[in-house]
């Protein structure tokens, strides 16, 4: 209860940033929205569920070549290549995950880096000759909300916002479901999860899938934000950054917006010191890590209301 | 504490406000990979382009207005370099350098475009950056397809009637091959033989016996320089006189080594100039001072490509072109500028002209040399 404050001020602050900050913040907080998305539904995974994922940028780059290919070759409108790149993204996760999911900690942390890189370099060598190789792919169009044409950088601000206003409900609502309830009980001991006759690896399965979906969609809005994609933009740092931003969070959604700011926010605040900016990010994350091993805001205990009840 | 925050919010607003009544300078931008894979191409382009600008202030700015440049990191990847240039963009830049690698500048080219400032590419060769008919933007390197153009003219130089082009089936190659086929048949130049070896072997002796048979006036392999001397040597043990020449991928000293310097003097290959072997005054006196400066010669021709589009963009800004659609249609109607690589202009589409590339000949001692720049068509 004591974060309330700290999220309507949160909240507050998302709002009315954009009638104060110049064309490059908004578009560095696009960027950070674009994160926070890919960080909230990595979240689920690796937050929620205790599911090393160290390829999230696989799912986002699945998503958005899945935007381009549709929109640049077969003329579909952005939004409309919304669902279809989320899927995709959640079927190519699916099938990744059937044998591989059962790995535990490190081992799968290691097949998610080499999914990472398989997605990268098939990307690069021009796989089914849609993706248009190292270049990558351009010309793709400007979505269209209701008629309104998105182009500039304070609408993408509210459209990236939005729907990570929209995520963090959903994902509220999944953490409070029985599902969410399940991943906590998989990430603290899964084989105490089995004993309670949770399904973990259909569980497990589930997280993966829908992290994934979430990241194919973000995927959409990063095409139609940057009109170009090329392989580069889905590497393994990338990846690292997602999973640094979601460790570092503590696991609970607040905690991933916080520390989402300090992970692509810094580096551009720091871009006065040019050459010298990564090893400045670098230390400032080795601090902030020895200083809050706990992550920044890790998730509150859980209250039930029924046991509030019989306890009064 | 209120108190504190106050009087530094004072103090940050007279900074900003004295900040800008200063800033009468004219402020070019600089976009390239300081951190990075390519890191060490971005600090090239950043110390000569810095050289460059600190001669003209040396000299009094331009036009009596000093010049400063903003350097922004794009850290070879497309998503901060659309950040960067949006940060150059609201920096109020007049103009734009940068920057390396086609996707990476690809990802900035909207921003500038929307901002209506130009921009001078450096290292981005894709041939659809110059096909999107952007007024502003300009690229001094030149373009993936330029060499097979520029193979073509040196063959039609040379004077050769049949020809033959060998390729390794490598994307590079291969391409090279096509595109100086297509560009000798406009020529009118036959091509009378064309196939691909199969590169790494120790043996090409069949593939040489076979084109023997079709009795070209040259051969052209476009592949990389460890076949290429092997085809050398054997083609000396052949007793075969046919001149040989090659592209980019043969400029390695190796080439001489595998082939031996009886085999290899004659061949000749066309490859971007190195930068220690520009010969234009401007480049001597380039040369001169960044050796002063950093006390080493630079090493990638890509710094070099960022000095002339600094070079241009100072050349437009001399002739009072400071607004930037006028600025554009000035670069576009450039001819002959004397820059570091040579002369520089640019086409309709924001392409540099000229002749980009070099004819290198390997001497009687195994030397690569530099052959004089042929007159630009």
């Amino acid at each position: 209860m004591k974060r309330r404050p700290l999220y309507i001020t949160l909240g507050i602050c998302i709002c009315i940033l954009p009638f104060v900050a110049n064309a490059y913040w908004i578009d560095v907080c696009v960027m950070i929205g674009l994160y926070a998305l890919l960080s909230l539904s990595l979240n689920v995974m690796l937050g929620q569920a205790g599911i090393f994922n160290m390829g999230h940028a696989a799912f986002f780059a699945v998503g958005a070549y899945v935007t381009a290919i549709l929109n640049t070759m077969y003329k579909w409108p952005v939004f409309w290549t919304m669902l279809p790149a989320g899927a995709i993204a959640a079927l190519f996760a699916f099938m990744v995950a059937l044998p591989i999911i059962h790995l535990r900690g490190d081992y799968l942390l290691i097949v998610t880096i080499g999914i990472v890189e398989i997605v990268r370099i098939a990307l690069i060598n021009d796989v089914f000759g849609l993706t248009g190789g190292s270049n990558g792919i351009f010309g793709i169009s400007r979505p269209y909300f209701f008629g309104f044409k998105i182009v500039k950088g304070i609408q993408f601000y509210y459209l990236v916002w939005g729907m990570v206003a929209i995520s963090m409900l959903l994902f509220y609502g999944l953490w409070k479901s029985r599902f969410g309830r399940a991943l906590n009980c998989i990430k603290e001991d899964d084989i105490a999860a089995e004993g309670c006759g949770i399904n973990v690896t259909g569980c497990k399965i589930m997280a993966f899938t829908l992290g994934a979906f979430w990241a194919g969609m973000a995927g959409t809005v990063y095409a139609a934000k940057m009109v170009t994609i090329a392989p580069e933009s889905f590497n393994f740092m990338a990846s690292v950054i997602l999973f640094a931003v979601v460790i570092l969070s503590g696991g609970s959604q607040v905690g991933v917006l916080v520390s989402v700011f300090l992970f692509i926010g810094l580096p551009e605040a720091l871009r006065e010191f040019s050459e010298s900016r990564m090893m400045i990010f670098g230390l400032a994350m080795m601090l902030m890590m020895i200083w809050r091993p706990q992550g920044l805001l890790p998730c509150l205990p859980r209250q039930y209301p029924q046991a509030r009840k019989d306890e009064g | 504490m209120f108190k504190f925050a106050r009087v530094l919010a004072m103090a940050m607003f007279c900074v900003a406000v004295c900040g800008q009544a200063w800033a009468a300078d004219i402020k070019i931008g600089l976009m390239c990979p300081l951190t990075g894979k390519w890191a060490s191409e971005g600090l090239e382009m950043k110390n000569i382009v810095s050289l460059l600008v600190d001669e003209t202030n040396a000299r009094g700015g331009i036009n009596g207005n000093k010049v400063q440049l903003v350097i922004e990191d794009d850290a070879g990847d497309p998503r901060t370099a659309a950040l960067a240039a949006q940060k150059l963009a609201s920096a109020g830049v007049v103009a734009a350098i940068g920057t390396y690698g086609s996707a990476v500048t690809e990802a900035s080219q909207n921003i500038f475009d929307e901002s209506e400032i130009v921009q001078i590419g450096t290292g981005s060769t894709s041939v659809r950056l110059t096909e999107k008919g952007m007024p502003l933007f300009f690229r001094t390197c030149p373009r993936d397809d330029a060499q097979g153009k520029s193979a073509a003219n040196a063959i039609a130089r040379g004077n050769f009637k049949k020809i033959a082009l060998l390729h390794d089936n490598s994307s590079y190659a291969k391409g090279l091959a096509d595109q100086t086929g297509q560009a000798l048949e406009k020529a009118g130049i036959p091509v009378i033989f064309f196939d691909a070896l199969t590169p790494g072997e120790r043996d090409y002796t069949a593939i040489l016996t076979k084109l023997k048979a079709a009795d070209p006036d040259l051969v052209f392999y476009t592949g990389y320089y460890p076949e290429t001397g092997m085809l050398l040597r054997q083609k000396k043990e052949m007793a075969w006189p046919v001149p040989m020449m090659g592209g980019d991928a043969s400029n390695h000293q190796d080439l001489v080594k595998t082939a031996g310097k009886d085999a290899a003097a004659g061949y000749f290959f066309i490859s971007p100039p190195l930068p220690q072997d520009l010969d234009s005054a401007e480049a001597a006196h380039f040369l001169e001072s960044y050796k002063k400066a950093y006390s080493s010669t630079p090493v990638s021709i890509w710094g070099i490509m960022a000095g002339d589009a600094y070079k241009a963009i100072e050349a437009a800004l001399a002739a009072g072109q400071t607004d930037s659609q006028k600025m554009g249609a000035w670069l576009k109607g450039m001819k002959d500028l004397p820059v570091l690589s040579g002369s520089l202009g640019f086409d309709a589409k924001g392409d540099r002209v000229g002749e980009f590339y070099r004819v290198y000949k390997v001497n009687k001692d195994g030397v690569f040399e530099l052959q004089p720049a042929q007159v630009a068509q």
